[in-house]
């Protein structure tokens, strides 16, 4: 199998995502260059959406940079924004194993949402290599999510309407992530559960401290609820 | 004072890319050299998935109203109706990025035209 054939497949597999992640990125860096009054804000969406790799993340850093939010909440909001990727790797470690240090670095640093969902899916055509496959699909959604976040910020100063209410688009990420899940029926008890933790947190406290109570009730359940979510399947 | 804010989103950037691949790595660094995995693990990376997320759909949605007023902004009705339809959008279409994008247009449109 060529190595061209094999990096073919990977980029067919992964059309879907440059649309998507040139929409929302493009969204980020518009909504970053909208309301950071920077010269050089374009590097910095370069920066940022390269090191990250995060939708969550790119819209909720304009708010942190914007507020000069401090450096604990920043740490305990990524990680709760973004503590599903610590699931992810799990159906990735047969895969990933004894595959060298830079390889392996690579695939696990640009595990997004999408770059998961096409792992997991590994449509590899026969007779090409797997690891191949993977770095091709990683690489270039690292390159859509680059390039959207990064010239949505260099244009966003000339758009000829409003980006008001862009960042509804993180949202309805989030609602698509969720969808998707609850078509699996075994996800629709858990996901009532984060709906009425988050409710629940909501109620007690402010909108920016509500997530960690939201964690600590979610966790909280699962382990009381164990006996009956857990049927000990498949994990 | 652009020196201390350059200073600041560096300190973030780097914060945000620790803790993200951090938690990206979190399986590799426990279970990558063969160690069994135990089963609480396994069934609570099973169900916080899904609750997590269903968490951050509620956060994003009180967030909007963190700096406006409910009752001025239509009671959430541009907001209902945006993620009604990036629902049933997805459930019919499955197409994530045509979800994504209808579902932001209509609300921009909803909250700058309509409501």
């Amino acid at each position: 199998m060529q190595k061209s054939q094999t990096f073919r497949a990977s980029f067919i597999a992964s059309l879907p995502v440059l649309m998507g992640y040139t929409a929302m990125g493009m969204a980020a860096g518009i909504l970053l260059a909208g309301k950071i009054e920077r010269q050089d804000i374009t590097f910095w969406a370069f920066l940022t959406s390269a090191s990250s790799i995060s939708g969550a993340l790119q819209f909720a850093m304009v708010d942190w940079i914007a507020n000069r939010t401090a450096l604990i909440d920043v740490m305990l909001l990524t990680l709760f924004l973004n503590i599903r990727y610590a699931m992810y790797g799990f159906s990735l470690l047969e895969r990933f194993r004894d595959i060298g240090f830079w390889k392996k670095f690579y695939l696990i640093w640009t595990l997004t949402d999408e770059t998961y969902a096409l792992e997991v899916e590994n449509k590899v055509p026969t007779g090409g290599d797997p690891i191949r496959y993977a770095l091709g699909i990683a690489a270039l959604d690292h390159l859509y999510w680059i390039c959207g976040v990064t010239a949505g910020a260099a244009a966003g100063k000339f758009l000829p309407f409003s980006n008001e209410g862009i960042d509804f688009a993180m949202t309805a990420l989030f609602l698509v992530v969720l969808t998707d899940q609850c078509r699996e029926k075994s996800n629709r008890i858990p996901a009532a559960v984060g709906i009425i933790s988050a409710i629940a947190g909501r109620v007690f406290f402010s909108v920016d401290n509500m997530l960690l109570p939201a964690m600590i009730i979610i966790i909280t359940s699962f382990i009381l609820l164990r006996k009956k979510l857990d049927s000990g399947v498949k994990a | 004072m652009n020196g201390s804010q350059t200073s600041y989103i560096l300190a973030m950037t780097a914060v945000c890319f620790a803790i993200t691949i951090l938690l990206r790595a979190f399986p590799f660094l426990l279970f990558g050299s063969g160690r069994e995995c135990p089963k609480i693990i396994r069934y609570i990376g099973r169900v916080l998935s899904p609750a997590a997320i269903a968490m951050l759909v509620v956060y994003c949605l009180c967030a909007v109203f963190r700096n406006k007023n409910f009752a001025e902004n239509g009671f959430g009705i541009s907001e209902l109706v945006a993620s009604v339809i990036v629902i049933a959008l997805h459930l019919w279409k499955r197409n994530p990025m045509l979800s994504i994008l209808c579902g932001t247009i209509i609300y921009m449109i909803l909250i700058q035209k309509v409501f």
